[in-house]
């Protein structure tokens, strides 16, 4: 086992345990901080997989925007609230770890010894005449469109 | 760089399937509307981490498909935020039992 293979299971056991803390921590916002560690934590295994690009969108984007946000709601609204939770939502959580399971072990992949490096490159992505442009256009207009529906939701409220 | 094999494929989708456990128990245990967002972030965070083995297929495509995902979930994340903020002017709490209704009327 090399020293990246290493590195993967200890990030991946970081991960899991910072999500435990998420579901066992009872304050909102220690749950948040746990939140947060995670959503890092998945950003450092793309960076270790040498995907930057989106190490920085997920750290900047989506940790420091609404991780942030998350956490300052949580720390407005502190409080200890009460928790529900039924055992019975185990049998089907269990049932589909089996069949999850059982999928990728019967997967065609299994013993080939397949093993490809990831190749990509953000010069590769965005070159000229990609048609990847035409996404970032009806992204931008999605994102658009979304802001303007949060702000009419809030004038509408106000209102 | 660890390269795309079968083991490094199965820990990541191990990670993926415990994170998104995770979380889905803690989007059912939740009685309130910030527990509920912090799970959803966390569901998301599970699917960022499925993707990965993409990559090694189809690393454009995948590309798109993570940019597609990060922004549309942070815009949706965004409009919950907004309804937490709404729900809390109108009711004085943010209990997921006060939610009575969907669609367009919170």
């Amino acid at each position: 086992m090399n020293i990246e293979m290493i590195l993967l299971e200890a990030f991946a056991g970081i991960l899991v345990l910072s999500a435990l803390g998420v579901l066992l921590s009872r304050d909102n916002f220690y749950s948040t901080l746990f939140m947060t560690l995670t959503l890092v934590m998945v950003a450092t295994v793309y960076a270790l997989f040498d995907l930057q690009p989106l190490f920085v969108l997920i750290v900047f984007v989506f940790v420091g925007v609404i991780g942030i946000v998350t956490v300052a709601l949580a720390a407005t609204y502190r409080a200890m609230p009460e928790r529900q939770f039924a055992w019975i939502w185990c049998i089907p959580v269990f049932i589909t770890a089996v069949i999850l399971g059982f999928s990728i072990f019967t997967h065609p992949l299994h013993g080939t010894g397949i093993s490809s490096p990831i190749g990509f490159t953000l010069q590769g992505f965005l070159k000229s005449g990609s048609e990847y442009q035409l996404l970032f256009l009806f992204l931008t207009s999605l994102v658009i469109l979304l802001f303007l529906s949060v702000i009419k939701l809030y004038r509408g409220e106000e209102s | 760089m660890p390269a795309i094999n079968l083991m490094s494929i199965s820990l990541l989708y191990a990670t993926s399937f415990a994170i998104l456990l995770l979380g889905f128990l803690t989007a059912v245990s939740s009685k309130d509307l910030i527990r509920l967002l912090i799970a959803l972030e966390l569901m998301f965070g599970a699917v960022f981490i499925s993707l990965i083995p993409l990559f090694a297929v189809a690393a454009n495509p995948a590309f798109a498909a993570s940019i597609i995902v990060i922004f549309t979930s942070a815009g949706e994340l965004l409009v919950l935020i907004a309804a937490i903020v709404i729900q809390d002017r109108r009711k004085k709490n943010i209990l997921v039992r006060d939610i009575t209704a969907g669609g367009d009327k919170l």
